[in-house]
């Protein structure tokens, strides 16, 4: 008997522009024990779906049509009172949320959190059992049962996902649904949970719904895949029919868009107009030296120097997990984030030490796109207001009708319609759309350098490629250096002339990607590249706890920086307190 | 979600000339009624000094204790034309009352809570943008502050000082306006400070005055509106309060005089329900209308409120 039947199910949302039909005509069957991941992008209707079976929909949705039959028994899902409803949460359905790190009570220790839904469900139970449960529930995760004794700000965020995945499967649900558990957490973390995911779902026996947008994380998770766009379900199937031999355009197209490792590039190798030589001054274009960050007793960025001079443009690539002092040493060569030791020059020019017009002038020459397209843009003005203002400001207006054309002329630069783009308030416009505003703003600047600091993670898969190709071409069309921050290895390796692995604010490999990523010799670098989830069935992806430990170790012995060969132009050298003093 | 994104992208200009107007957010009908009733309270004071004769608020010039039209009072004397909503137990006419009164009353919250606000933007800038020392002493100042009751110093203040003029009553109320909206401002500011949007306007190389009040202050605009008319509804209420304990000015007429005189002169026991009665009514409708003013404004700020 199937876990859960939905038939011709139908969702609507009404708002003051019309019904928002979010979900249509889907049909769907769950088997126990089975996997299944909804993949899609963002406003597919995948975690709609999965809400609806809980009857939590937000706002004013509701199932306009169809039928929802939980379990055995064939329950109607959508005929339960309230109060039966509510019991079926958790006990027979349960939902492990995105962003597990906001969905703990902040106040309350995680064991009682866990009692709470015992009670809930089975009215008063005897405190011993309480504790055994919880602890019983903790252990299945891979925690200690010490841990119920703290409050969720303790945690790491990979704890508290799994203590949330302890609260889905606590009273050993029929079916969990997990809303995207690790689209929060890197690359090795994410590796660790989705495996502990996997073993508690196994050993309890129940179905699981594995929402998301990652085909690789897909890939390497679920049994069967639903594909979903515009809330229709475009392709249902055994995941290895879909990796294999997908049928639908959109599918195909989800599948090719995750970039490889040493794969096919995703990107245009046709290069535009030639590069231009910007740099005239002799100087390097950015050159740190010895610079050192401490936030208090913790060192964000050890001491390192490079020189990167402008006279070709390149593509330096950051990569490191969350911690790693990454965005740390963006924020320090934008002038925002003042060095604990050492100077970062602009073409020969300390950039913490610099009067106004020299501060305009480097302003006008670094410019950044940032990680969250949805604050960058200020609500209260038209989107244009993000291009003119700064166009302005820096002096190279020369009329209103130049600026509209100049504006016109990098959204089409980047495939977005001026006409329907500029006029809008952000929040008429998608991530995508946003973030491909602030590529076009970048290149109606044209700046010398360009930091970008995880431009594409909060953009939806399908969108990544056609935005880091606006990156990529800012390099060789217009002549921009780019300091590209991120933790995508896979996109470091197509885009970067240059790679620097971060750990704990230390290079810990350096150099060309081909050999960097393609030939990692760090075990750091190692174990981030065994951590990609890929859309290859045969590759092995789950993780051993005590291995990933025994590697962790290792790492932590490996403070040695390795460096992987050169490339003219970018020079880089840590421990910079001894250069200093050379000097 | 991706039908409406389809529906707002096709250029057709009628539905967007349609969407237009009824996506106006301040067209709001809960602020419309607001503004609405105030200004017709404002109207009543205006156009009813015109047309009836404001010498009637003084003692003794009507008859006593006659109930509006259409009444009668515990002597049975019926309502007159030439005093439609009754007269108080000194001869003076209840609708030139209100008519002085509600506006004088009105006039006292606005004044008070525009000192407070204007204060309250200053100091929250200077704590949230400045940071450091400053940002301690005013901050420490507004916490003290807040805790001290106010009718208290008030009251305190008002009887050692005997008869006070209705602007020095608006400035002493607007002493205890301040706190609240510094605090606020200051919050808004502080996490604006990091917003992706101000990060985005340094890199254009703007200067703190252009991201202050170019950038920081459009976005603060409902925020700014909905403390100033919570505000309001505080300074009426504090300012009510001492009337009505017989502190306030003590010549001209408000809402809050004539209940004190009402209370006075036992109109409860007596039964002479309009004289307590309507000015208490007014003072309702005046709530009412600020509160609608507030939610409307509240709604416009936070669109997820606005209803479907």
């Amino acid at each position: 008997m199937p876990v859960l039947q939905l038939t011709d199910i139908c969702i609507d949302f009404p708002t003051t522009k019309g019904v928002v039909h979010a979900v249509s005509k889907l049909n769907l069957t769950i088997e126990p024990g089975r996997r299944v991941g909804f993949i899609g992008e963002s406003g597919s209707g995948k975690t709609t779906t999965a809400l609806s079976v809980m009857r939590m929909l937000a706002g004013s949705g509701h199932v306009s049509s169809g039928t929802i039959r939980l379990g055995a028994d064939e329950t109607d899902v959508l005929a339960l009172s309230d109060e039966e409803m509510r019991k079926t949460r958790l006990k027979r359905v349960s939902y492990i949320p995105q962003g597990a790190m906001n969905s703990l009570n902040p106040i309350m220790r995680i064991e009682h959190q866990l009692w709470d839904a015992i009670i809930a469900h089975e009215g008063k139970v005897a405190r011993d059992e309480l504790k055994r449960r919880s602890d019983e529930a903790l252990e299945s995760v891979g925690l200690s049962g010490h841990t119920g004794r703290l409050y969720p700000h303790e945690l790491s965020g990979g704890m508290k996902q799994r203590v949330c995945i302890a609260l889905g499967v606590i009273l050993r649900p029929e079916l969990i649904i997990a809303d995207e558990p690790t689209s929060a957490l890197d690359v090795v973390t994410q590796r660790q949970v989705m495996q502990t995911l996997k073993d508690v779902q196994s050993g309890i026996g129940s179905a699981l719904i594995l929402i998301g947008h990652d085909m690789g994380l897909m890939a390497q998770s679920v049994d069967e895949l639903a594909v979903l766009k515009n809330g229709e379900l475009v392709e249902i199937g055994s995941v290895r029919q879909i990796i294999e031999d997908p049928q639908h355009p959109y599918t195909q197209q989800l599948i090719s868009s995750v970039p490889l490792v040493g794969g096919e590039s995703f990107l245009d190798d046709t290069v535009g107009a030639p590069p231009i030589k910007r740099s005239d001054s002799g100087h390097p274009l950015m050159e740190f030296q010895g610079v050192r960050k401490d936030y208090g007793d913790v060192t964000a960025v050890h001491p390192m120097s490079f020189k990167l001079d402008g006279e070709k443009p390149k593509i330096i690539s950051i990569v490191g997990q969350s911690g790693s002092g990454k965005s740390t040493m963006g924020g320090i060569m934008l002038g925002f984030t003042p060095p604990s030791q050492g100077k970062v020059m602009f073409e020969g020019q300390d950039v913490y030490r610099m009067g106004p017009s020299a501060t305009l002038e480097f302003r006008k020459n670094v410019q950044a796109v940032f990680q969250d397209p949805y604050a960058c843009f200020n609500p209260f003005y038209r989107v244009n207001h993000a291009l003119k203002f700064p166009y302005k400001r820096f002096g190279l207006a020369e009329s209103d009708a130049q600026v509209e054309a100049k504006m016109a002329e990098a959204c089409e630069a980047v495939g977005l319609d001026p006409a329907i783009v500029l006029h809008r308030f952000p929040h008429e416009l998608s991530g995508g759309q946003r973030q491909r505003l602030i590529v076009a703003r970048a290149l109606m600047l044209s700046p010398k350098l360009l930091i970008a600091d995880e431009p594409v993670s909060m953009v939806d898969a399908s969108l990544r490629a056609t935005i880091l190709k606006n990156i990529y071409d800012l390099k060789d069309r217009y002549g921009i250096s780019i300091l590209y921050i991120t933790h995508d290895l896979a996109t470091a390796y197509h885009v970067s002339d240059y790679v620097i692995v971060l750990f704990h604010g230390r290079v810990a490999e350096a150099g060309p990607p081909k050999q960097v990523i393609g030939d990692p010799q760090h075990p750091y670098t190692r174990m981030l590249i065994d951590a990609i989830p890929w859309p290859d069935l045969k590759r092995p992806w789950g993780a051993d706890p005590a291995e990933d430990a025994r590697r962790m170790e290792e790492v932590r012995g490996h403070t040695e920086t390795i460096f992987r060969g050169e490339v003219p132009g970018f020079e880089l050298s840590t421990g910079g307190e001894m250069r200093m003093a050379a000097e | 979600m991706a039908e409406v994104s389809a529906q707002t992208q096709a250029p057709e200009g009628e539905a967007k000339g349609r969407f237009n107007r009824f996506d106006n957010p301040w067209l709001n009908p809960k602020l419309l009624w607001g503004i609405g009733i105030l200004l017709g309270i404002v109207l009543l004071g205006l156009i009813g000094r015109m047309l009836w004769n404001t010498e009637l608020v003084f003692t003794g010039s009507t008859p006593l204790r006659l109930p509006p039209v259409g009444f009668e009072n515990l002597r049975g004397q019926p309502g007159e034309a030439a005093f439609p909503l009754g007269t108080d137990g000194a001869g003076r006419d209840l609708l030139a009352l209100l008519i002085i009164g509600a506006p004088n009353t009105l006039m006292i919250g606005a004044v008070a809570s525009l000192i407070g606000m204007t204060t309250g933007i200053i100091l929250g800038f200077s704590a949230g943008f400045i940071g450091g020392r400053t940002d301690d002493v005013i901050r420490i100042l507004s916490d003290v502050m807040i805790t001290i009751p106010p009718l208290l110093i008030l009251v305190v203040f008002q009887s050692v000082y005997g008869d006070v003029s209705l602007l020095l009553m608006a400035f002493l109320i607007a002493g205890f306006m301040w706190q609240s909206p510094t605090r606020l401002i200051r919050a808004q500011v502080l996490s604006m400070r990091e917003s992706g949007y101000v990060k985005m306007a340094q890199l254009s190389g703007a200067s703190t005055a252009h991201i202050m009040f170019r950038e920081m202050l459009p976005n603060l605009i409902p925020y700014l509106f909905g403390s100033f008319i919570a505000n309001v509804t505080t300074a009426i209420v504090t300012a009510v309060g001492l009337e009505v304990l017989g502190l306030g000015p003590q010549r001209i007429p408000t809402l809050g005089r004539v209940i004190y005189d009402a209370i006075n002169s036992g109109a409860l026991i007596q039964n002479l329900w309009w004289w307590w009665g309507l000015p208490t009514a007014l003072l309702a409708v005046m709530f009412i209308a600020l509160l609608l003013i507030n939610l409307g404004l509240d709604e416009i700020s936070n669109p997820r409120l606005r209803k479907i």
